[in-house]
């Protein structure tokens, strides 16, 4: 019987390949100049800093679309605004400045008790530049 | 299913392993018997026990496998060793059909999977466990003697598949797993690329597994969320680490069911 003389390279387990890759991944950083090594560590530090500042909030597009032409008027961080603009918004709800009772609906959803539903006239906010 | 742990080499971890693996099986409602073929019967030690002479009552006294064991745990039994399984040893030499006499015991034991705890030894003891295994798990550090090991432990077992023993399988598992120096990096490159799929993901080094072994409590009991159990945190995912093992020897119990 002839035989195959062509040997496939066998598959690794999947976690022994990842965790050989993230080693072989570090092994050759470690070889670059300490210039570079230390930007990437940088780098590393900063993504992982990050994480925490992260969130993820579905935003009616007009509302988003609002805070980007902001941002880019006052040449300014799209995040900033959005911070500034929560923040503000968490100290009108706890000097009781904001009024929630008019939005609210209840919720057919397990997950919550309530809805938001807000009138067009909030969310259609179209950003206008302020005339000089 | 008879899993034998197994390397030439002492000190890679293979009692640690079958100790941490059988409680591991148990809990997932496994039925299982652990056999200490060492006569250092460091099983029983594991499990806060005193060493007892169950494997020579089993062999040499020809009592039956349901006297000798030691209920640990539910779902978890032990046949226990001590300096009489070296006894063990010379009554089975001079047996006829010595090479199969503890498969012919284990072959009728109403367990779901039985692991073997191998002496670091080639005598006719180990022959006898390696011939009673389906699946043989050689426990390695990343240093070459102990890889040297490893290579020894396959060329014995290509000498019985020569004589007829049919293995399901084997899978190389590196223990004392420390992924930060360059020596583990080349040995574990070597290992990989010589037996791709047969490497298991590996247990990362934990000072745990000393403790553990020395309060008597299983890895399970002592230090459930060690790095020794849980693996290495690679971003969301964890890396290695008896509970990847466990998920790794189940797949093997079924795929072999």
């Amino acid at each position: 019987m002839a035989v195959d003389k062509k040997q496939r390279r066998s598959a690794l387990d999947p976690a022994v390949a990842d965790l050989l890759k993230g080693m072989q991944q570090k092994q050759a950083e470690a070889q670059l100049p300490r210039r570079e090594r230390e930007r990437i560590s940088r780098e590393r530090a900063k993504i992982q800093s990050r994480r925490d500042q992260r969130a993820t909030y579905d935003l009616p597009p007009s509302v988003r679309e609002g805070i980007r032409l902001l941002a880019e008027d006052l040449r300014l961080p799209a995040s900033q605004l959005a911070t500034l603009a929560l923040a503000r918004f968490l100290q009108d709800y706890q000097n009781g400045s904001v009024e929630l009772g008019k939005y609210k609906q209840p919720s057919r959803s397990p997950r919550y008790d309530w809805n938001l539903v807000f009138p067009d006239e909030l969310i259609s906010v179209v950003h206008r530049k302020k005339s000089a | 299913m008879i899993f034998a742990f197994a390397n030439q080499k002492g000190g890679v971890g293979k009692t640690t392993t079958a100790v941490t693996l059988a409680d591991g099986l148990a809990r997932l409602n496994k039925r299982v018997l652990l056999v200490d073929l060492d006569p250092q019967g460091h099983l029983a030690l594991s499990f806060g026990l005193e060493k007892s002479p169950g494997l020579y009552r089993l062999i040499c006294l020809d009592e039956p496998l349901s006297a000798v064991v030691i209920p640990l745990r539910p779902n978890l039994d032990l046949v226990a060793g001590d300096k009489q399984t070296e006894m063990v040893k010379r009554q089975i030499t001079l047996a006829d059909f010595r090479d199969t006499k503890l498969s012919d015991i284990l072959s009728h034991a109403a367990y779901d999977v039985v692991l073997l705890d191998m002496a670091p030894s080639l005598d006719v003891l180990h022959i006898n466990g390696l011939i009673a295994a389906d699946w043989v798990v050689i426990p390695t550090r990343l240093d070459a003697l102990a890889v040297d090991g490893v290579k020894e432990i396959l060329t014995t077992m290509a000498e019985i598949s020569r004589n007829g023993h049919l293995y399901r399988g084997y899978s190389i598992l590196p223990t004392f797993f420390d992924r930060t120096t360059r020596e583990t990096l080349l040995q574990f490159e070597e290992l990989t690329r010589v037996f791709g799929a047969n490497v298991w993901p590996p247990v990362p080094q934990d000072t745990r597994v000393r403790e553990t072994a020395a309060y008597g409590q299983t890895l399970w009991e002592y230090s459930p969320n060690s790095t020794s159990v849980e693996g290495f945190k690679d971003g969301r995912q964890r890396l290695g680490g008896y509970r990847q093992l466990l998920g790794r020897m189940l797949e093997v119990i079924d795929g072999c069911g």
